[in-house]
């Protein structure tokens, strides 16, 4: 390895390729966050009463809290007084067509590989795209809807299923569960709501792109799906942010709502703009993501490929409610240059019968940190519970670090709980095989990465898989050792 | 209470501290103090805390445990039960060296083994290279409130190039119900030095033991602890060892406990180059125990190895809890680490919390680490049916067998003995 160093010094140095931004008008609020720009954001996202009085609930909520610190990160300050908390794209009065939407947005989105145009129909996949704060283009409304399937912007479904909303916004995510989610409750604009009406299988896989866009702009994503009785979706989430030097956090909130027998598959791959290679700028992920597998033989999966943000906490967690339900998490996690990552899951086992699987795999380069932190939390009711987990890391060269946090909590004797994690670098083995085939240095160790991953990336559907292999193969061609 | 004080045994304090040995030690007097404001500040640990997040000790603060007199009345039974006849043994009784019990004739002259207190009369000087090196109050509570009540203890230096023919016991008896037993242990084993040391704890009553030890072992030594927890059902018992090894130096653990109402364990190491550790440890709960072990494995240097098996059986309402801890710093390439931990759950009411961790900032290094929660294979339970052996008998058969592989560990015949029958006793099976 000593022999490659200097050439793993400068392959370091990789650019960000999705590092554009879009000239835009944008309709943003001035910085700072009191009552009034929460109950002028309401009026402004039109919603009705019970919303201000949830918003404010939040916010008062929030202002009582901490900011947590337990994390294995180092977090400049955030002043919240400092972002605004509203930005909407301009011009988009109800469009009828794609040929309505800003020619240069889909550019944007075309940049990203982002099939939005044609190409989706042949890909089969609805998209519902958030352009920083308002979905600009649904697509495949029709079909989705004579499926049962409601699948709009979450600002829609508040003022179109309030009921729906009300009954179930927050009863995965208190309003208080955490300082970020706090903050969210309190000013999130926009995201996603799908509800996949009782036994439908949802008829394609759904599709969200997540961009962050105007500068100065905190994001605050609200995603709620909810899967009524025997029914199945599969749930795709990407991301991508153009180039910039200040922080900007962005605190997103994923809610899932599994009934008896209901299946949900949430797919993840995330390449926010992670910070220039001195670790200026970048984007900061702070995300609650929590699924309730409230009824009996329920179903949720976790995966996600993290790649971008100067630093990810996210633990996405599976409350384990109904007898005989599952919940998975397939994870990988990737740092580079200074990049900070402390991410995992929580596995709460209540119902009986109740498995659990846990695959991580850490990837850290260049002078980054990657955390593995995770619960496994057996009640005393969890008869039979059951869990499986493996974190592995890999550490590309000398100057990172990966770490491994897992808490284990049973009280349940016919439970069943293993861990098992390891650490280690690429080795010379491998790699000289791989070269003496004639591979260079760099395609040897991103194909030994894409085989440490494997595991995780057969979880993805195709097209996500994919594009998290390109992903993994440009944010790798720096950090090669 | 005092309003101004985290706990009452800090107001109780002034009034003991009056007949501490070494008072008249500056340096002493200065450490002891620091460590009093330490402790005063914030008091025990609570569960707000990460490395006690599983453990409440607030029942030590309800009560009022406080330094006994010196009597020396004590159950001679139990005794002769613990003491090992083929080691060479220091007797302490409610915290006490008692010379009467202890007999360590035949142990050469060059080999240095005294109570602390005596050596605090005369000798104080040679104490301070050692104590508060090897764990400073930071650490916790626990260790500061030692530092600052501890009265007596071992000291105990092995000379370069020794080798121990017997193995020390270091034997910690307590009998008076309430007490507060707070000793302080500095073993230092010299340069190519071999030696094993068996620290073993036993008690009737309800009481609390708070011992710390500070280990040095010395470039290329040999050091193998034993600590056998079998203190009373009634009682608390803290028992931090911290240790600091040189380049090449080897330094073994093997922890066994199975006594006390709430038991802690501390075993932290700091390896330099090419050091080896092994952590073992056996922990055994029933009725309403609780027990805590807390390792660190710190790897500093390159080359160095660590070894790490917890083993626990929980039973009744017993609470069973393991947080093992690997660092490895940037420099510590070619590292070597594994930890593993197995626990045995046999009731509906207990519980255990476990907590690897790993921390890694170095790249060349093989780290791995396993835990598993379960009970008894129903395949191996079906196995010795099928031969005739009954449900009841097969259980226990292989809860033994889970339990005895840490025995199997220990290289000291009476030891071993004395070791198995604890564990038939204490484990909720009859063979």
């Amino acid at each position: 390895m000593s022999a490659t160093s200097t050439e793993i010094e400068n392959l370091i140095g990789q650019e960000y390729k999705q590092g554009f931004v879009t000239e835009l008008e944008v309709d943003t609020f001035p910085v700072g966050l009191d009552e009034e720009v929460i109950r002028k954001l309401s009026i402004v996202k039109n919603e009705p009463e019970f919303m201000l009085e949830y918003r404010l609930k939040a916010f008062r909520h929030w202002q009582t809290m901490d900011k947590p610190d337990w994390a294995q990160l180092n977090i400049e300050p955030i002043d919240y007084q400092a972002i605004s908390y509203y930005s909407a794209p301009k011009n988009i009065e109800k469009l009828g067509s794609l040929d309505e939407v800003d020619p240069e947005l889909l550019e944007t989105y075309k940049k990203l590989g982002i099939p939005l145009d044609e190409q989706k129909q042949l890909a089969n996949v609805a998209v519902d795209a958030v352009f920083d704060s308002v979905s600009v283009a649904t697509t495949f409304k029709g079909k989705l809807h004579d499926a049962g399937v409601i699948f709009c912007p979450i600002s829609e479904a508040i003022r179109d299923y309030p009921e729906l909303v009300k009954e179930y916004l927050s009863s995965v995510v208190p309003v208080g569960d955490n300082f970020f989610a706090a903050l969210n409750s309190a000013v999130f604009t926009d995201g996603s709501f799908v509800y996949i009406p009782k036994g439908v299988r949802c008829p394609m896989e759904l599709s969200t792109y997540f961009r962050i866009n105007a500068s100065n702009t905190g994001q605050f994503e609200r995603t709620l799906i909810i899967a009524d009785e025997g029914s199945h979706v599969s749930y795709l989430e990407g991301c991508s942010a153009p180039q910039r030097d200040e922080n900007q956090l962005h605190a997103a909130v994923v809610e899932l709502v599994i009934l008896k027998d209901a299946e949900i598959k949430y797919s993840t791959v995330q390449n926010w703009y992670p910070g220039d290679k001195d670790g200026k700028g970048g984007i900061y992920n702070f995300v609650t993501k929590r699924a309730d597998c409230l009824g009996d033989n329920a179903k949720v999966s976790w995966t996600q490929v993290e790649t971008g943000s100067a630093i990810t906490w996210k633990y996405p967690s599976c409350v384990l409610t109904g007898d005989n339900s599952v919940g998975e998490f397939y994870s990988v996690a990737l740092t580079n240059n200074l990049q900070q990552a402390d991410t995992g899951t929580k596995m709460i086992h209540i119902g009986k019968n109740t498995t659990s699987t846990i695959i991580s795999k850490g990837i850290s380069a260049g002078r980054a940190q990657n955390t593995y932190r995770g619960l496994v939390k057996v009640l005393k009711n969890a008869d039979n519970a059951r869990n499986y987990t493996q974190c592995d890391s890999l550490l590309v060269g000398d100057k990172c670090g990966a770490h491994t946090f897992p808490y284990i909590e049973v009280k349940q004797p016919s439970a069943q709980v293993e861990h098992e994690a390891t650490t280690s670098k690429i080795s010379e083995d491998q790699l000289f095989f791989c070269q003496q085939r004639g591979l260079s240095a760099e395609d040897a160790v991103s194909m030994i990465v894409n085989g440490f991953c494997k595991e995780v990336f057969k979880e993805l559907p195709m097209e996500f898989a994919v594009e998290a292999q390109a992903l993994l193969g440009i944010s790798l061609e720096g950090s090669v050792g | 209470m005092n309003a101004q004080l985290a706990s009452h045994y800090s107001s109780d304090y002034p009034e003991y501290a009056a007949n501490l040995s070494g008072q008249s030690v500056a340096w002493l007097k200065t450490l002891r103090s620091e460590a009093l404001a330490t402790f005063s500040s914030t008091g025990f640990p609570t569960l707000r805390e990460e490395e006690w997040r599983y453990t409440n000790v607030s029942a030590i603060e309800k009560k009022r445990f406080k330094p006994v007199e010196k009597t020396g009345t004590i159950n001679e039974n139990l005794l002769k039960t613990y003491r090992l006849d083929d080691a060479w043994t220091m007797v302490f009784v409610d915290g006490y060296f008692s010379p009467e019990h202890s007999h360590t004739s035949g142990l050469s002259d060059e080999v240095e083994l005294s109570s602390i207190a005596d050596i605090l009369e005369t000798q104080a000087e040679k104490l301070k290279p050692y104590l508060g090196q090897a764990v400073s109050n930071d650490e916790h509570n626990f260790v500061a409130f030692n530092t600052a009540w501890f009265n007596d203890g071992v000291f105990l230096n092995i000379p370069a190039k020794q080798v121990l023919s017997k193995p020390i016991q270091l034997l910690h008896i307590v009998s008076q119900p309430d007490a507060l037993v707070t000793t302080r242990n500095i073993i230092v084993a010299g340069k190519h030095s071999e030696s094993e040391i068996i620290e073993t704890f036993i008690g009737e009553n309800a009481y609390l033991n708070a011992a710390v030890n500070e280990v040095f072992v010395e470039e290329n030594a040999a050091l193998t602890l034993y600590k056998l927890q079998s203190e009373s059902t009634k009682s608390y018992h803290f028992g931090g060892t911290y240790v600091k090894q040189q380049p090449n130096s080897r330094f073994n653990h093997n922890s066994f406990s199975f006594g006390a109402l709430l038991a802690r364990n501390d075993v932290h190491t700091d390896l330099e180059t090419a050091s080896e550790c092994s952590l073992n440890g056996l922990y055994l709960g029933v009725k309403r125990q609780h027990i805590d072990n807390h390792t660190r494995i710190n790897h500093n240097k390159p080359h160095g190895i660590s070894r790490e098996f917890y083993k626990g059986i929980l039973d009744n309402r017993a609470r069973g809890v393991f947080q093992g801890r690997v660092v490895v710093v940037e420099d510590a390439q070619k590292t070597d680490s594994e930890m593993n931990n197995r626990n045995l759950l046999l009731s509906n009411d207990a519980e255990v919390d476990t907590k690897p961790q790993l921390e890694i900032y170095a790249d060349d290094v093989k780290c791995a680490h396993g835990v598993t929660v379960g009970q008894l294979e129903e395949k191996s339970i079906f196995y010795l049916q099928s031969r005739g052996v009954d449900e009841e008998t097969a259980r226990n058969v292989l809860t033994f067998a889970f339990a005895n592989e840490m025995v199997d560990k220990v290289s000291i015949d009476s030891l071993k003995t004395l070791l198995e029958t604890e564990l038939l006793k204490s484990l909720p099976i009859e063979l």
